[in-house]
């Protein structure tokens, strides 16, 4: 088991540097020229300056942003393996991605570190509410209609999960916002707090925050809840029709044992794996809802960034993510044997 | 006896398969009859009626998004201010069947609405009268209400009106001073209507008056309009025209001048010299940004802004006829001619320049109300005949775009992004799936760590990082055109979506392995090249057409989620998901409703049922699977 984490994990490092290295010569294609953008300042700065002179100094600018070294180069620099390029003093120190320089936003004219905190916790607010309410509702709703199949309300259940996995998000997102917050004014349309109010206390700040994110919250979950309901019906379902369930209800057990302590704990298996998986994403959030509702969420500042070309915010966030997917690969597929004795996961 | 019985019964026999020819080996086969895969499949499918209605809506949606654009095509480049956020309607040139009764006075064709006034002065609206959110211009005064109009004129957003006291009326917006009269006309308006108005013009953001002496008044929004009148030329019109910031004047000598300020205006710099003669024009009139004059020997002329919409392709077929009237629209011109024959020319998008049959075979026409994208030719007898644009079936969007045209259109973007992108990720996912299954080993090993990596990737971040790095590539230093990001779309998505396929196909091949028709092939001594791509391939084929049916409802859906994220096709070019990016505050989706609901009403009935297709396919496939 060991030896597989092991492996495993030697695996996702080198995954990682493989998308690293994709990710950073996507980026490289973009023709930006820091270069060039100094040099025409200097231009302009000095009317006088003849074409020689600002070919010169362009090169030279080129030279010590280090823009005609190799990409490999670049990119062993950017991650951090290999010192940058020596300052005004001559040192030359290791400053990279492993170093936690995520880079510095030229949109936000901020380090991307001190830039992220505040999205990242809106977006785990908003999803780990998200998650809670989702299973809350699709795990007994799931039971319900695989306990009772082919009655009316699992009919129902089905076209309006079919409904739910269909419909895109932001047309969910734009119908929540004119019921609920156009017609019936219960929640407003947007953004993470009252803008400008000031609070007593942390509390009343969490609550009017939760307030706001009511509807993100409301359209995350009525369009995530078809999925999982679907799952958890179909597991179940599989397990009812088991030779161990008719021994149970054959040696006379209540139904409802039979269906919480026998059924339900075998089908938590494929369930609750898919769950660990899911959780992950909980620090990723969703471009769609977050742009939809203006919240201030992880999601929404990477589409900022990318609307305004901030690509070093866009690229650190990109690294984050693809960080955030490989654990949660690691942590789905260690917990298949976790849960369940009978799979063998260092095969 | 025996040799009786026996043959009594053959005889039996005979009898029957005389009179009722193998009825009873055909039973016997019916109900061991086997039918191929295939034939079981669809007879599966067809008895399931939702799949099948799904089914249904579904061919009629794409026959709509297939056929449709070219049915209504699109102009891309197409915004007209003036038409913005109109809700859906078709009764723009509805005109009141009591005004045609009592008889019509006066027509003034409006953006989008119309205004009438009867023989007895009395006013009627009808169309699109709101002009913005508070102000309607079917809320006509009291004043007016009462009083015996007789001539009334038009604006983007402000009527004017005088009455046969000569009093002047205007209601309307008046931000910007196309309402508030001048001086003089208010001293006027006072002492009973001593200035005799002869002609009343309103214009895009102003308002012109004629007096019966040829002198002009003019007021207005100033910083835009040409709304100051040289000295020179006061007392000497004849006939005013306005066009969306300027004007032109009919002398009463028969020349044609510009009478304001402006210089740069091309109705004014580009005046025919010949027209600038004593005596040579008839009749002018004028469209958004140009004029066109009748000369006294029978020729149209036309000047100004007038190459882009072929307001200077005048039919030249009715070669020897001389023009009688001239009228002119927003982009189009409408002429009557000796003969009585009515000609239109200039854009057609609304068609303003369909002119129906009963206008050239019925009755003679006496005059022609031309305005805007509206025509009302009234007969002698005071029939009326309408042609131009009667409204939005779906109304329009913020440039003033029709939502029906531009949802037939961004259907079709969308659906064949869709299908291409599946396309692209069944090759990849066929080939890489089959090879991964058909070797093994390592190969199967590299190919399943690929696609893990990629299908480990965040979708939408992952396609919006490389549709905006793709889209801002220069070829030979040009920018991507539309259609060129609509490939780099459709790749992306093609790239990033074909791991599920690759996996599901090599899963596939693995376990058909394991089947006796494989060992029987294998036996027979077929390469494993073959067993795998004409053996096993086809027996997977059909698995694969449920993944290719719910993936492609999740293409579309992709698709327009970066669109309308702003990532995907962009602006001028619609498609569904782009079409809904304008939809996201407040104010359109409580106001400007239909911005959003048609759209999203077809995109949510086609994904809802190309998914009910696939679940439909998958049930007909494995009985079994619907017992889930």
């Amino acid at each position: 088991m060991v030896k597989y984490v092991l492996k495993r994990l030697g695996y996702l490092v080198i995954v990682f540097l493989i998308v690293s290295l994709m990710m950073f010569a996507i980026y490289n294609l973009i023709p930006s020229d820091p270069a060039r953008t100094e040099a025409e300042k200097l231009r302009q700065a000095d009317r006088n300056m003849t074409p020689e002179q600002f070919e010169a100094i362009y090169q030279n600018l080129r030279e010590q942003y280090g823009l005609n070294d190799p990409l490999i180069e670049r990119y062993a620099r950017w991650m951090g393996f290999i010192p940058d390029l020596p300052d005004s003093q001559g040192n030359a120190v290791h400053n990279g991605l492993l170093q936690g320089n995520l880079g510095y936003s030229q949109f936000y004219k901020i380090d991307v570190i001190d830039q992220i905190g505040a999205p990242m916790e809106n977006t785990i607010i908003l999803n780990v509410v998200d998650v809670i309410i989702t299973l809350a509702i699709t795990i007994p709703l799931g039971i319900f209609c695989a306990v009772r199949k082919r009655s009316k309300i699992d009919n129902a259940v089905q076209v309006v999960t079919i409904v739910g996995n269909s419909i895109p998000q932001f047309i969910v997102a734009i119908v929540f916002i004119y019921i609920f917050a156009v017609l019936l004014g219960w929640f407003p349309v947007g953004g993470a707090e009252t803008p400008g109010a000031s609070f007593d206390s942390e509390f009343e700040r969490l609550l009017d925050r939760l307030y706001h994110m009511a509807l993100p919250v409301l359209v995350m979950v009525f369009s995530g809840m078809a999925g999982m309901t679907r799952m958890v019906r179909a597991a179940m379902i599989d397990n009812l029709s088991m030779d161990y369930v008719r021994t149970a209800r054959a040696k006379g057990l209540n139904e409802k044992v039979v269906i919480y302590s026998h059924a339900w704990r075998n089908a938590l298996l494929p369930v609750i794996t898919s769950i660990i998986g899911w959780f992950l994403s909980i620090f990723s959030g969703s471009v769609v809802i977050e742009q939809t509702f203006s919240l201030n969420g992880m999601g929404y500042l990477y589409w900022v960034g990318l609307r305004n070309f901030d690509y070093e915010l866009v690229l650190a966030m990109q690294m984050f993510y693809v960080v955030v997917a490989l654990i949660g690969n690691l942590i789905t597929d260690l917990s298949y044997g976790l849960v369940d004795p009978r799979v063998r996961v260092n095969k | 006896m025996e040799k009786n019985k026996k043959k009594g019964s053959r005889f039996g026999r005979w009898i029957n398969r005389l009179f009722f020819p193998q009825k009873e080996i055909q039973d016997i086969m019916k109900e061991e009859q086997v039918a191929g895969p295939v034939k079981t499949i669809i007879k599966n499918f067809t008895h399931k009626r939702l799949a099948m209605a799904a089914l249904f809506i579904f061919i009629f949606i794409l026959l709509f998004v297939v056929i449709g654009p070219y049915i209504w095509p699109i102009d891309l480049g197409y915004a007209d201010e003036s038409q913005k956020y109109i809700p859906p309607g078709m009764n723009m040139l509805s005109l009141p069947s009591d005004l045609v009764k009592t008889g019509i006075r006066d027509i003034a064709p409006g953006t989008t609405f119309g205004l009438g006034v009867d023989v007895n002065g009395d006013l009627y609206t009808w169309g699109h009268t709101a002009a913005t959110g508070v102000i309607d211009l079917a809320d006509i005064p009291e004043e007016v209400k009462n009083a015996n109009i007789v001539h009334i004129s038009a604006g983007d957003d402000h009527v004017v009106a005088v009455d046969d006291n000569n009093i002047v009326y205007a209601w309307g917006n008046d931000r910007l001073g196309q309402c508030t009269f001048p001086q003089e006309i208010q001293e006027s308006n006072e002492n009973g209507g001593t200035i005799n108005v002869k002609q009343i013009e309103a214009g895009y953001q102003f308002t012109l008056l004629l007096t019966e002496d040829g002198y002009v008044y003019a007021w207005g929004n100033r910083s835009m309009c040409d709304i100051r009148i040289k000295d020179d030329y006061q007392g000497r019109v004849e006939k005013i025209v306005t066009t969306y910031y300027e004007h032109m004047a009919l002398l009463d000598d028969g020349s044609v001048a510009y009478i304001g300020y402006k210089n740069d205006s091309a109705v004014r710099t580009q005046i025919p010299e010949e027209v600038m003669q004593p005596g040579t024009v008839e009749d002018i009139c004028a469209t958004k940004d140009s004029c066109a004059v009748v000369t006294t020997d029978g020729r149209i002329l036309t000047w100004g802004n007038v190459a882009t919409k072929g307001l200077d392709k005048v039919p030249q077929d009715k070669e020897g006829q001389k023009p009688v009237e001239l009228y002119g629209g927003r982009y189009h011109y409408a002429a009557i001619y000796e003969d009585g024959e009515v000609v239109c020319w200039g854009d057609n998008t609304h068609g303003q320049c369909d002119i129906p049959e009963s206008v050239n075979n019925g009755e003679p026409i006496a005059t022609i109300y031309a305005g805007f994208y509206q025509n009302y030719a009234v007969t002698e007898s005071g029939k009326v005949d309408t042609w131009g644009l009667r409204g939005y079936l779906l109304g329009t969007d913020e440039l003033g775009r029709d939502v029906f045209t531009r949802i037939v259109h961004g259907g079709s973007v969308t659906m064949t992004v869709g299908a291409v992108a599946v396309l692209i990720s069944l090759v990849i996912g066929v080939i890489l799936g089959g090879l991964a299954g058909y070797f093994g080993g390592q190969v199967d090993n590299i190919i399943m760590r690929i696609a893990e990596i990629i299908g480990s990737l965040p979708f939408i971040p992952f396609a919006m990082i490389l549709s905006s790095v793709m889209s801002n590539i220069q070829i030979n230093g040009q920018a991507l055109t539309t259609q060129q990001k609509m490939y780099v779309i459709m790749v992306v998505l093609g790239i990033l979506s074909w791991t599920g396929l690759c996996r599901l196909i090599r899963a596939q091949i693995f376990a058909q392995r394991e089947f006796e028709y494989v060992t029987a092939a294998k036996t027979m001594g077929l390469r494993e090249g073959k067993i795998v791509f004409k053996h096993i391939l086809p027996n997977v084929m059909s698995v694969v057409l449920v993944s290719v049916t719910l993936s492609f409802a999740s293409s579309m859906l992709t698709e327009s989620s970066l669109s309308y994220l702003g990532f995907g096709i962009p602006a001028p070019q619609p498609t569904w998901g782009n079409l809904l990016t304008g939809a996201n505050n407040s104010t359109v989706i409580q106001q400007y409703w239909w911005n959003w609901v048609f759209t999203s009403l077809i995109f949510g009935i086609t994904t809802i049922s190309i998914n009910l297709i696939g679940d439909g396919i998958r049930d007909a496939i494995d009985p079994k699977s619907a017992d889930r």
